[in-house]
């Protein structure tokens, strides 16, 4: 009864979205950190509005939505609610590579990973490998796991080798984790690895700093292909109101600092540099390296194809 | 004389699924979340076909089976510690005054945290190992568990209590002998009760803390979600309600007929 119930709302919901069609509406979904500090900007400044009024000349109406998964974004466009998207590159080229009719328009940011240990006795790589000792990261598949991969293969060892002794836990609980001695590593990313590196009697495993640096795409934005190709105004003004966006975040540091630490709660002095140690373009760089890897090392089951096929035309990188 | 009720139920409950499973189809055939509703929405075959893969194939070459056994040790465990606990406490509250006010307090504060918010600080107490799933099932088993064990034996009429001590009963004598058998439908309650809640709360707790060396079936639909592997993650679903279904059918409604509906204390 309940799962009727609930396809009869989600009938109704559908409908009730495609009949609000006509006038410019836009419903775009993004997720929690600094990571993200250009969507925030956009978002409170009006930017994309801005940047369609200038060039159509008409209104746009833009929904934010604050998701707290890549996976809930994919699903989110696939039934059609959700226009464009901002996640983790390796959900992103899920995505392309499960056909759900999106592409790449933008990079975001990238931001510095590293792996911290608690015990002295763990000074590299191949010091875990075939040890117990847990490494925690947010998610078996995520991002921080391909990294890993990334540089144990790097290394010359098999990408898989840790794979049995990874955790999957939030951030802040595998930090907390690593704090209190529960597990002796964390592999993590922006701001918690600036906290870790700040505690005394951490130290960073440095083979994966190189894995995967700041300068290489870490959350880049996605669009329905749909709407790309049937409101090409609407995606221009996607394009230039996020590229404002991140200039305004590179030239204006302390004053996005201002705005973005009313939403995460950090002191501002931090938050500045925390802003300054991320990397802020809208060119992409690594994705067709990434979906390389990610595909030859079975992160994904499809071949997503080459860089023409991840991202739209317009967008400038590699 | 009893045979034909509990056909004609039987009836009932598969025509009923088999509307909700033809409601599926239809919605699924009739591609009501866009161009792209096959991969969130599929079909019933292509679901059943994800089911078979899921045993077979699995996640990176580890079948949904290792997901599943994991999961059950914990959960066994977890509810067998949980239900021996609130034994233990609900007796002493019988005995003990002073202990049932204090116990009852813990129940009614206890009983109202979610196990998963509760997970960093069980983490930093218990480290990080499947213990921490154990201990998770055993929150969400014992304080239902309890509540319906204390009201249970609280209304176990005073006169049964005094007969019993008229034959001659004293302390676990009179627990085991008048209490248990005189609470039982509460302890049956208690059970359905608290098999519900610790199959969710491990489910949820998998979920959201996984580790990679004893991974259980939260882990396997949250790795199916990641990797937009819908199918494989509703398949996985129907195995959680196959389960959900045999307990229930298989193990909790027998032990009401034998006990509770034999002793002409309640009607299935």
């Amino acid at each position: 009864m309940k799962r009727t119930l609930a396809i009869l709302l989600l009938v109704l919901v559908c409908a009730a979205s495609v009949s609000a069609e006509g006038s410019a509406r836009l419903t775009i979904a993004y997720q929690y950190g600094l990571a993200y500090a250009p969507v925030v900007v956009a978002m409170q400044q009006g930017l994309i509005e801005k940047a369609y009024a200038d060039a159509a000349g008409g209104e746009l109406e833009i929904e934010w939505v604050q998701m707290s998964s890549g996976a809930d974004i994919n699903t989110g466009v696939m039934s059609g609610s959700v226009d464009v998207g901002f996640m983790g590159v390796g959900p992103a080229l899920t995505g392309i590579s499960k056909n759900v009719g999106y592409r790449i328009f933008s990079s975001l940011s990238g931001q510095e990973h590293g792996l911290m240990s608690s015990d002295p006795e763990i000074k590299s790589l191949s010091d875990i490998i075939g040890s117990g000792s847990q490494i925690a990261l947010v998610n078996i598949g995520s991002i921080q796991h391909i990294i890993l991969a990334r540089a144990l293969s790097l290394n010359g060892s098999d990408p898989h080798a840790l794979d049995a002794n990874l955790v999957a836990m939030k951030h802040p609980d595998g930090m907390n984790a690593l704090l209190t001695g529960s597990l002796p590593l964390h592999l993590t990313t922006n701001p918690y690895i600036y906290r870790e590196r700040e505690t005394e009697g951490l130290y960073e495993i440095e083979e994966l700093k190189s894995a995967w640096p700041k300068e290489n795409s870490f959350i880049v934005g996605v669009a329905a292909i749909e709407m790309h190709d049937s409101e090409p105004e609407l995606y221009a003004a996607l394009c230039s109101g996020l590229s404002a966006a991140i200039e305004y975040v590179n030239g204006n540091i302390e004053a996005t600092a201002e705005l973005t630490s009313q939403y995460d709660g950090n002191a501002v002095e931090d938050e500045i540099r925390y802003l300054q140690m991320g990397n802020y373009s809208a060119e992409t760089r690594g994705v067709e390296e990434m979906a390389a890897f990610m595909f030859e090392n079975g992160f994904i089951e499809a071949d997503p194809g080459s860089y023409a096929d991840l991202v739209f035309d317009n967008v400038k990188g590699n | 004389m009893q045979k034909k009720p509990a056909l004609r139920d039987l009836a009932e409950k598969l025509a009923f699924a088999a509307a909700v499973l033809a409601l599926w189809e239809i919605v699924a055939r009739a591609h009501v979340f866009g161009m792209r509703s096959e991969i969130i929405f599929p079909r019933l075959g292509t679901i059943a076909a994800a089911f078979v893969k899921n045993f077979v194939k699995g996640y990176a070459g580890v079948s949904l089976w290792t997901y599943l056994l994991n999961s059950m040790k914990l959960l066994l465990e977890g509810m067998g510690i949980g239900i021996l606990l609130a034994f233990v406490f609900s007796g002493l509250s019988m005995v003990s005054r002073s202990f049932h006010n204090i116990y009852s307090l813990i129940v009614a504060v206890a009983d109202l945290l979610p196990g998963v918010a509760l997970l960093p600080v069980v983490i930093i107490i218990f480290g990080v190992n499947p213990g921490v799933i154990v201990f998770l099932v055993v929150h969400s088993v014992i304080w239902p568990m309890s509540r319906n064990l204390i009201d249970g034996f609280r209304s176990v009429p005073k006169i049964y209590v005094e007969a019993g001590k008229n034959l001659g009963l004293t302390g676990t004598g009179l627990l085991r002998r008048v209490y248990f058998p005189a609470a039982m439908s509460y302890i049956v309650s208690g059970l359905k009760v608290g098999w519900a809640r610790a199959w969710r709360g491990l489910i949820s707790a998998e979920m959201i803390f996984g580790i990679a060396a004893a991974p259980g079936i939260g882990m396997y639909i949250n790795q199916m979600r990641t990797n937009m592997n819908n199918a494989e993650m509703y398949a996985t679903l129907v195995v959680i309600v196959i389960i959900g279904l045999f307990v229930q059918y298989g193990i909790l409604n027998p032990v009401e007929k034998n006990t509770v509906v034999k002793w002409g204390m309640r009607k299935l």
